[in-house]
């Protein structure tokens, strides 16, 4: 059958080209017929003409596009030419998506043809023949792969240059050209990306008086997109935006970023070419559509100062906010001088405890780690001896052993903790404190993430001097105290209370560690623990001064001992714990079915035309725990949010994610909570305050209805 | 007096409010599957070999693993397979101490899923060297490292952490001829890797055919 159609459609060749001597030749290798082509019958010295490979492909089968996209390989030719002919590259026809969930593959189905340009060499003889060889291998598919390759002539005929013969399929060869890439002419095309998507920027030229519907892009090289991810294409005035998400794990991308775009609309007007071959120059950039963006360095120092301030009130610094005031009381009979020394050095320890954070963060950024604020907390062993730490303090708080036990009678009652003592309340506050990200403060933070060390320490400084300010008036102005009750028997009370509240702070960070390294390295913490009460119990029962010196350096030695040993144990039970992956299941909100966060995810969901919500948050961070249970808790927010069948993904950084620290950065920040709503249709996300309520997330919710909707 | 029970109370207030935020029931936990990233650790799985028996990959923790997505009938498979490379790599890594796992995701009726009997003398035919070929039959682990092609592959540090992630060399073709000269990134990361150095090509694009889901 082949045969007989391959001597008809040779004999028809013949009879069309007028009888000029043509020889082409059809080759059938499994799934696919091969065979060479000539635009026209008789070349003439010089002269470049177009060869067509044509491949006609079985049906439900595919061959595929220079860049074939996930799987796959393109085709190749390899000639074999007479002296003194040379060949250019593979002109490519715009290919198609090629589905095979989850994959995506670029490539062509039913027939297609592959044109190259072949330069002919002048001192050809006319009446002549010359005979070009292709060896052409291609891989085709279907749901299986097979290599084929075929070994095709074409011989043609010399003319002498005067009379140019006709094509013999005049049809083919324009049908073929009309399928490549035209020049991006009058189109001005500029390009943007930050870490998950390339934005182009298409500017119709000013006799385009089309509109395009859809624009799709096939990028030159792998690795540079995400290939099973439509873009997205929102139009303002004669300007349209294209968003493409980024191959997330290769994550290639070149300076000049070379391809084609293709839209059904066509580039000159309907009917016109569909694809267009762009070559665009990438500029990084930051997608933030924040009203509270920082673009200055003395707003980020006026945020961070601010952001400090409020610091104070998050939920994480109260009970260490608590002590403070309440020594401030203490020290409310001292000097004037005193006082405002202690409220120096409290300062001082807060200020001091931020450098050292924002050391830590910078040296460990330089070494290439991707971290935030915070960052500590992501840490187990940080967790297990900050929870030694607290709970050593909550037992002193509650009478167990005095942490000054050795500074002797009346002094210790009046300056119970003495300089040192401030200092340390300091240090307290602000490891406390990181968990937490105050409103403003978010802003600054991420402002630093962009300046030189010297810039970012000056911003950490200011949130010290923010957090601090507040004590330093107190102890400055000790007049103010006369608002604040009398010491007495109330303040051992609270004292009391205090301890145990630091308890539930210990609960929190056993929480935390449970979702980091497992229930086992909670079980070794909480040995960890016990063996600290016994040493504690020790000192505070045998370290007394009455006690005679044998007695209380034995209980101070027992004492250093069980800290010592009881470290090593909570930190042994650490090491022995596989970290597992993250299941964090840290989200109140019954009603919103939450997704992990995953950039593809993201990024699917960001073609699917849905609102978008996106929580940064970490089981460590108590303001986002605040935030969702008092924002989401809510039935009318639930409500919202299947009405409008909202996707809402969890990004959870308790445990450290490169990918979500790279997000976070996309969006100017490094500190959690960061809520993101993405509409459809529009490339810039809208950012809610650090704060969330009910409220302010209905309030946006409902500005649906004034969105521009482009899709 | 009045102002002490009023900050005595504030102060209960606020840790009650504290305590009712964070002790709140939490809800069943909604996580689907994280995909693997190179630098972050590689996700653990447990299937069954040819053989019949289990493998983990937690149980390998301390040593170096490589994980190699098979389909014995892909041409970019039989490439390496054919002409003896994947063998010759897959013996000189186990001399080396490494761990060879290779998973087949290939679903049941679909090109390359063989079990019993078949594929223990496929096996044979095609001169299988590694540790253990696993069977995916759900492409369930496939889909957790995201593994597209046959071959892709993967490397993963006695730590536990992915440091490499795509194609097996830099010919992305079917030709036996192609295998001489290629740069092999597994070996590449691997070296690397146990130097003590960092690996410079963490992630590439796979090249073969597509796996078979």
């Amino acid at each position: 059958m082949d045969k007989l159609r391959l001597i008809i459609s040779t004999i028809l060749c013949l009879l069309i080209s007028g009888g000029v001597f043509l020889h082409a030749e059809s080759d059938r290798v499994g799934h696919v017929r091969a065979e060479l082509t000539a635009e026209s019958p008789a070349i003439y010295p010089g002269q470049s003409f177009l060869i067509s490979l044509k491949l006609k492909v079985d049906d439900g089968w595919h061959i595929y596009w220079r860049n074939p996209g996930d799987a796959g390989a393109p085709p190749s030719i390899d000639w074999k030419l007479p002296p003194g002919f040379s060949t250019g590259e593979i002109m490519w026809p715009y290919p198609e998506r090629i589905l095979l969930p989850p994959l995506t593959n670029f490539g062509y189905e039913g027939e297609v043809s592959l044109l190259s340009e072949i330069t002919a060499p002048l001192d050809l003889k006319p009446g002549d023949k010359i005979t070009l060889n292709a060896i052409a291998d291609w891989l085709v598919c279907k749901e299986v792969c097979i290599p084929e390759r075929a070994d095709l002539n074409l011989t043609l005929n010399i003319a002498d240059g005067k009379t140019i013969p006709n094509s013999p399929h005049p049809e083919d060869f324009t049908n073929a050209k009309a399928l490549l890439p035209i020049p991006a002419g009058d189109w001005n095309i500029s390009g943007e990306y930050n870490d998950t998507v390339i934005i182009f920027t298409l500017t119709a030229p000013d006799w385009f008086d089309g509109r395009l519907s859809t624009v799709d892009f096939f990028p030159y090289n792998r690795g540079v997109v995400a290939n099973s991810l439509i873009p997205t294409l929102t139009r303002e005035g004669q300007s349209y935006q294209l968003s493409i998400s980024r191959d997330m794990r290769v994550h290639y991308l070149p300076d000049k970023l070379n391809g084609i775009l293709t839209t059904p609309s066509g580039w000159r007007g309907p009917d016109s070419e569909k694809a267009m071959e762009i070559s665009v120059e990438m500029k990084p950039v930051n997608f933030v559509a924040d009203t509270e963006g920082v673009s200055n360095l003395g707003i980020a120092l006026l945020f961070a100062f601010l952001g400090g301030l409020i610091l104070n009130l998050m939920p994480c610094v109260l009970p260490v906010l608590s002590l403070k005031i309440f020594s401030i009381i203490n020290q409310a009979n001292q000097s004037r001088r005193t006082s405002v020394v202690h409220g120096f050095i409290f300062s001082l320890g807060v200020i001091v405890s931020f450098w050292i954070l924002a050391g830590g963060l910078l040296i460990l950024q330089a070494g290439g780690q991707s971290l935030g604020w915070g960052f500590q907390l992501q840490s187990p062993a940080f967790l297990v001896i900050l929870s030694s730490f607290l709970f050593l303090f909550a037992l002193s708080l509650l009478g167990v052993f005095e942490i000054g036990q050795t500074i002797p009678g009346r002094l210790a009652q009046t300056t119970r903790e003495g300089y040192p003592g401030s200092f340390l309340n300091g240090v307290m506050a602000t490891i406390l404190a990181t968990p937490c990200t105050a409103p403003f403060m978010g802003s600054a933070l991420g402002y630093s993430l962009s300046q030189p060390p010297v810039i970012s320490l000056l911003i950490f400084t200011f949130l010290g001097i923010g957090m601090a300010m507040p004590f330093v008036i107190l102890s400055a102005f000790p007049g103010l105290l006369r608002f604040l009750p009398k010491p007495g028997q109330w303040m051992e009370t609270l004292k009391h209370i205090m301890g145990f509240l630091l308890m539930g702070t210990i609960l929190w960070l056993a929480w935390v560690l449970s979702l980091q390294a497992g229930a086992d390295a909670v079980i070794m913490l909480l040995a960890a623990l016990l063996l600290l009460s016994f040493g504690a119990w020790l000192r505070g029962r045998w370290g007394n001064l009455a006690l005679g010196r044998i007695k209380r350096l034995t209980s101070a030695a027992a004492f250093a001992f069980l800290i010592t040993l009881g470290l090593t144990v909570g930190l042994y039970g650490i090491d022995r714990t596989e970290r597992r992956p993250d299941t964090s299941d840290s989200i109140i909100g019954q009603g919103i079915k939450w997704e992990s966060y995953s950039p593809d995810r993201l990024s699917e969901l960001r073609q699917s035309g849905r609102i978008i919500f996106v929580d940064f948050t970490a089981a460590w961070c108590l303001s986002c725990q605040v935030n969702e249970r008092v924002a989401f808790g809510s039935d009318e927010v639930q409500n919202k949010f299947a009405e409008l069948n909202v996707a809402a993904i969890k990004a959870d950084w308790t445990s450290r994610d490169e990918n979500i620290t790279r997000a976070l950065a996309a969006h100017g920040r490094n500190s959690v909570p960061l809520y993101i709503l993405y509409y459809p249709g529009v490339a810039t996300p809208v950012i809610l305050p650090e704060i969330l309520t009910p409220g302010i997330v209905l309030k946006e919710l409902n500005s649906i209805a004034n969105k521009p909707s482009t899709m | 007096m009045f102002r002490k029970v009023i900050f005595t109370a504030l102060a209960m207030i606020l840790g009650v409010a504290i305590f009712s935020a964070v002790a709140k029931d939490k809800e069943a936990p909604v996580s689907s599957q994280t995909t693997a990233m190179v630098g972050q650790a590689a996700p653990d799985f447990a299937l069954t070999a040819a053989d019949g028996k289990s493998y983990s990959l937690s149980s390998f923790k301390g040593k170096y693993v490589i994980l190699e997505w098979v389909n014995f009938d892909c041409p970019f498979v039989k490439k390496h397979y054919g002409s003896g490379n994947m063998p010759k790599m897959q013996k000189m890594m186990a001399d080396n101490g490494v761990v060879w796992l290779s998973i087949c995701s290939s679903a049941p009726g679909k090109q390359g899923h063989f079990a019993g009997k078949e594929l223990m003398e496929r096996m044979k035919a095609e001169g299988y060297a590694a540790m253990a070929y696993l069977i995916d039959a759900d492409g369930k682990v496939g889909r957790m490292y995201d593994a597209k092609t046959t071959p892709h592959m993967f490397v993963i540090d006695p730590k536990g952490m992915l440091i490499y992630a795509g194609a097996i060399d830099d010919r992305p073709t079917t030709k036996f001829e192609d295998i001489k000269g290629a740069a092999n990134y597994i070996q590449a990361a691997l070296e690397s890797s146990q130097a003590g150095k960092e690996v410079t090509t963490r992630n590439t694009v796979p090249y073969g055919c597509s796996v078979k889901y």
